[in-house]
């Protein structure tokens, strides 16, 4: 990575501390330093309660971190006057682990809804669904409601609506997790062959190894030591 | 978002939880119905009572409840208080103050169509809106001696009677023993649009004549008999109060102002009317409250899915359209519904009553009968609104909301 240009994705001095409902703070997620660029794929990795979650949350500016800063082209994410709705809405894709679709609306209508949501022009966002529907093997039950479906084919309808809006970047919390190995790695190489294609940064939280094999960079992160409960934190406000 | 996805994506969340929607929609309908009912109920029986009244600017009577001379002179209903003698009403008929009097006996019936003994007079007085000849014969003609009866239009409907058919009446309001003579159909009026409708006309002499009759002494003279109330147009409008006078300190007699009973009648009426509407209101807000209480449980239920959509990116306040949206539209549903509903029991109700007292209860709708479906709908929505507002949209602990 050349050191001169503006890095896509630059995270510093990241630090996220949730309040209990005994007024304390527990640490979530502790990160020092992370540089990644358009069109990478990248593992977060780490035991459950390392703080993956938090982290996706935190890129896709749902929380406001306790401390740090999150550089996106060098703009802050949470600076004053950027709106966080715009952000995702037009800049971020998001993949679940389960529960990805609105129950009550067909396969389709989800990827329009999503791009509708992102503002992409009606017949754009249905020629997209079209060759997306296509491509993911899911023309045949576009029609249907989530609940008809498999799991492998609700995670392939949701990768679908991550990437109907040609989003800069892509957070995939442990996408797989719930699919068997077979699924698991034909959604895996959807999403990964998709963001690829349109040089979008992909960042998948897994604590699989035979997905972390895939990846050309992993980040692992720690269990944060428990926190000492003291003044100097500063209080964690989530974003609204 | 546009407003059509925003409309429609709201339709789809009421459309796939029918149960709830469609309880709720009932829930207001039921209580909107009952509002539209009793307010077009009470305005009916009022407006009915005015016109009723109308022809009616003094009536003399026996000493009694002037509520009760009301009821059976301008309404036809329940049984007379007293009578007055012949004599009152010749009285009368000479004084130089009474422009027309008209005598009324009561008392007979055919099939439930009250008979009222009168005389010729009645066809002067004048009533209705806009005003015309009260009692006006519409087929065939006047009765011009005894025995001989002209049907009011519903009384023709009810009693199956033709101009020529004979019949005999029965003492009593409603049935009763069966008096010895007959009387001949000669002539049908026009519609009075009020309870003389359902009236049956004989000359008085004829009502006095069926029950000497009874007597079976038939050679018995023509007896002056009485005369249950006498209709009064006084000649001038200071002419009424010099009566009132005449008849304040009188024993048996008494003149009433059939217009000011009603007016106490209607507050009489009121008071009523104030008591049910509290009931109404009541019924109304309990109705609201489970309204807002169902969207605020669909409004919980789908606390992930906002959660999704937002963090797909659609803002708080398209979400809480959104939800909005489904709240006023449940609302909007049920007080159209509620509306329809209680216009279609007031006609139904209307129908019945009309019948019965043909007193005309064809009020025109106006705007305030919609005031409780509008109220609700008002505060329907802004309680959707609030419920929508406080739902906890940022948090992304909903994410994970199974
Ligand atoms: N909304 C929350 N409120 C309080 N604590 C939380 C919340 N979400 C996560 N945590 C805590 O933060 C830590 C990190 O959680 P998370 O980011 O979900 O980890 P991971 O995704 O790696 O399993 C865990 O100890 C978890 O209990
Ligand atoms: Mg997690």
């Amino acid at each position: 990575m050349n050191a001169f240009v503006t890095p896509f994705l630059e995270i510093k001095e990241l630090r996220h501390d949730y309040r209990q409902p005994d007024g304390s703070y527990a640490q979530a997620l502790r990160l020092d330093h992370l540089l990644a660029a358009r069109g990478e794929a990248l593992a977060v990795t780490g035991p459950s309660g390392s703080g993956k979650t938090t982290l996706l949350h935190i890129l896709a500016a749902l929380i406001r971190p306790t401390c740090g800063e999150v550089l996106f082209d060098g703009h802050d994410l949470f600076a004053a006057g950027h709106s966080a709705a715009r952000w995702r809405s037009l800049s971020v894709g998001y993949v679940f682990q389960e529960m990805n679709l609105l129950p009550d609306f067909s396969v389709l209508e989800n990827l329009l809804l999503a791009a509708e949501i992102s503002s992409v022009p009606k017949s754009d966002a249905g020629e997209r669904a079209d060759s997306l529907l296509h491509r993911l093997d899911l023309w045949d039950h576009r029609y249907s409601r989530p609940s008809e479906l498999s799991l492998g084919e609700q995670q392939r309808t949701a990768v679908a609506r991550a990437v109907i809006h040609s989003p800069a970047v892509v957070l995939a919390d442990e996408p797989t997790a719930s699919l068997d190995a077979e699924n698991a790695g034909v959604v895996m190489d959807l999403l990964m062959g998709l963001c690829a294609e349109s040089q979008t940064l992909l960042i998948a939280a897994t604590h699989d190894e035979a997905m972390k094999k895939r990846f050309e960079r992993v980040v692992n992160l720690r269990r944060p030591v428990p926190a000492a409960v003291g003044p100097e934190l500063v209080s964690s406000r989530e974003v609204i | 978002m546009r407003l059509g996805v925003k409309v429609r994506v709201s339709l789809r969340h009421l459309s796939s939880r029918p149960f709830q929607t469609i309880s709720a929609v009932f829930v207001v309908a039921l209580s909107s119905a009952l509002a539209v009912m009793l307010f077009l109920l009470a305005q009916g029986l009022r407006d009915g009572l005015i016109r009723a009244v109308e022809p009616f600017d003094l009536i003399v009577g026996a000493k009694g409840s002037p509520y009760q001379i009301v009821l059976n002179t301008v309404l036809l209903q329940d049984v007379p208080v007293g009578n007055l003698k012949w004599s009152d009403y010749v009285s009368l008929r000479e004084d130089p103050r009474v422009d027309i009097s008209v005598p009324l006996a009561f008392g007979d019936n055919y099939r439930g169509c009250p008979v009222v003994g009168t005389a010729e007079d009645i066809l002067r007085i004048r009533g209705g809106q806009p005003v015309q000849q009260w009692i006006d014969v519409a087929e065939g003609r006047w009765f011009d001696k005894e025995f001989e009866a002209v049907l009011g239009a519903q009384a023709a409907l009810e009693s199956g009677l033709l101009i020529g058919d004979t019949f005999r009446t029965s003492h009593g309001v409603v049935l009763g023993e069966e008096h010895d003579v007959s009387f001949e159909v000669v002539g049908v009026a026009a519609r009075a649009f009020g309870p003389y409708d359902r009236a049956i006309f004989v000359s008085i002499e004829s009502v006095w004549e069926s029950h000497d009759h009874d007597d079976d002494d038939g050679e018995e003279e023509k007896d002056e008999g009485e005369v249950t109330a006498i209709l009064v147009r006084p000649a001038t409008y200071p002419d009424a109060y010099s009566l009132a006078v005449s008849f304040q300190h009188d024993t048996e007699r008494q003149l009433v102002f059939p217009a000011q009973t009603a007016i106490r009648l209607f507050s009489l009426m009121g008071s009523g009317e104030r008591f049910l509407s509290i009931i109404v209101y009541s019924v109304a807000a309990c109705s609201l409250l489970t309204t807002l209480l169902v969207l605020y449980w669909s409004n919980r239920d789908r606390r992930r899915e906002r959660a999704l959509l937002y963090a797909l990116g659609a803002p708080r306040g398209t979400l809480v359209t959104i939800s909005w949206i489904e709240g006023t539209f449940t609302l909007a549903i049920g007080a159209l519904i509620g509306e329809l509903l209680g216009r279609a029991g007031v006609y139904a109700a209307f129908h019945l009553l009309g019948d019965a007292t043909a007193i005309d209860l064809s009020a025109p709708m106006t705007i305030h009968e919609a005031v409780i479906p509008i109220i609700m709908l008002a505060a329907g929505s802004f309680g959707g609104f609030l419920i929508a507002l406080s739902e906890r949209t940022g948090d992304s602990a909903s994410l994970k909301i199974r």
